[in-house]
């Protein structure tokens, strides 16, 4: 489901201070950059109340971000639903012991982790990245979080690549975006 | 061990008193296309009095350096708390380093909402525009902070991530350099701004992120870290920037 379909007039705020960058890390992609909605900051209000207002009061009690910006997002709406945030790491980084899920990239393989014992078994939980393309990133969080025996109640994004197809690939697991961008 | 330090020393923080306005030619934003467009409204800043915040410690304080360690009664009852939940792990990420990880800070929602309430507390109402973070456990606590007092959060990263045009500062490590990254046109000269991390250790990235925003004109209020190791003597790095740190730890 997205928001954007609801034609929410925040949305159209949002969407407008989101910057394109063209052929960036490399030619052919068009990156949405969110530094530039992050530098206004009614629109990144907009953007975290709009997510809260969503999860407030679902029983939701951790939000795992995405390293490095769904770190960004994540931990405003964690604070504001009352849930813990959990990062997710690209390899090495987290210091304590650790559980890694490898995903797939265009050319290669790449690993996410968490910590043992940031999520309990029976957790409701949210991830939450400022994009989903092809959705390989958010599938590594999610088998995280259920190898611990957390429920994923929902992915959060701010913005959708859909023709990445990227909601396909999250096998039926709900995907919330704020902003859909072809 | 953790010791919990509260504000104490001698210099206040002081808002501007007059107004300004934006030089056009410092101004730029960027527009979704990748082209630019002018600067904002005019924004006119109020008069404050000089703030009642605790002063801090600075590099200048007479008394050898250190900062005053608080007192129970002065203590802040929140403090203790967000100390006990940060989490030392021993020899990460090479042999002798005592790693100070916030991680388990923030799985404890209420010493998680002190720890950014105690510096909204300190920064709401001072007329700063923007807050900085360091990648990647800065993006953690700046951006609850930026949206609380109402500024601006701008990411300073690692070279290659930032998309678009950006300004670089290098600076050292152990063995090597390494270099920061902010988005051009992301900030405006004059404008007031707070740089905010984990931790500081020898204060080698704040220092970085200092340059970067003042080469563009920009006023650093203060940095502020939820963690000090005082021993590495950061805060002397720093100069004449006060630092302002919730937890001391030795």
């Amino acid at each position: 489901m997205s928001a954007y379909r609801d034609k929410d007039p925040l949305i159209h705020g949002i969407q407008s201070k989101i910057r394109v960058v063209p052929n960036f890390p490399k030619p052919g992609i068009m990156f949405q950059d969110i530094t530039t909605l992050l530098l206004d900051p009614k629109a990144f209000k907009d953007t975290v109340d709009l997510f809260v207002e969503r999860y407030k009061g679902k029983n939701i009690s951790v939000v795992a971000g995405i390293e490095a910006r769904g770190f960004i997002f994540g931990p405003p709406i964690a604070l504001e639903i009352g849930a813990k945030f959990v990062p997710l790491r690209k390899p090495k980084k987290l210091p304590g012991k650790v559980i890694s899920e490898e995903y797939v990239l265009e050319y290669g393989k790449d690993c996410l982790e968490m910590h043992v014992g940031a999520v309990e078994p029976g957790e409701r939980a949210l991830v939450v990245d400022d994009l989903i393309a092809t959705g390989g990133t958010l599938c590594a969080a999610m088998q995280l979080l259920e190898r611990v025996g957390a429920e994923v109640v929902e992915c959060a994004c701010v913005i959708e690549l859909p023709d990445l197809k990227g909601r396909e690939r999250l096998n039926g697991k709900p995907l919330y975006v704020l902003v859909e961008s072809r | 061990m953790h010791r919990a330090l509260i504000f104490s020393s001698l210099n206040p923080i002081y808002s501007k008193l007059s107004t300004t306005t934006a030089s056009p030619d410092s101004a730029v934003f960027p527009k979704r296309d990748g082209g630019w467009i002018g600067p904002p409204p005019v924004f006119r800043l109020q008069n404050y009095k000089r703030t009642l915040l605790p002063p801090l410690c600075s590099a200048s304080d007479s008394v050898a350096n250190q900062p005053k360690m608080a007192s129970q009664d002065e203590q802040d009852p929140r403090i203790s708390k967000i100390s006990s939940a940060i989490r030392v792990i021993p020899n990460f990420p090479k042999p002798g380093i005592m790693f100070q990880d916030i991680t388990t800070l923030l799985l404890d929602t209420k010493a998680f909402r002190d720890t950014i309430d105690l510096f909204v507390e300190r920064y709401r109402g001072k007329d700063i525009s923007v807050v900085a973070g360091i990648e990647a456990r800065g993006f953690i606590f700046g951006p609850p902070i930026a949206l609380a007092i109402g500024a601006k959060f701008v990411p300073m990263r690692k070279p290659n991530k930032l998309p678009g045009e950006v300004i670089s500062e290098e600076y050292s490590l152990e063995y090597g350099t390494d270099i920061m990254e902010m988005h051009v046109g992301a900030v405006q000269a004059g404008e007031r701004a707070l740089i905010i991390d984990d931790l500081i250790a020898t204060g080698g990235t704040l220092c970085a992120a200092i340059k970067l925003l003042e080469r563009v004109g920009v006023h650093v209020v203060e940095c502020a870290c939820v963690i000090e190791l005082p021993e590495l003597k950061g805060r002397e790095r720093l100069g004449d920037k006060p630092l302002f740190v919730l937890v001391s730890s030795t």
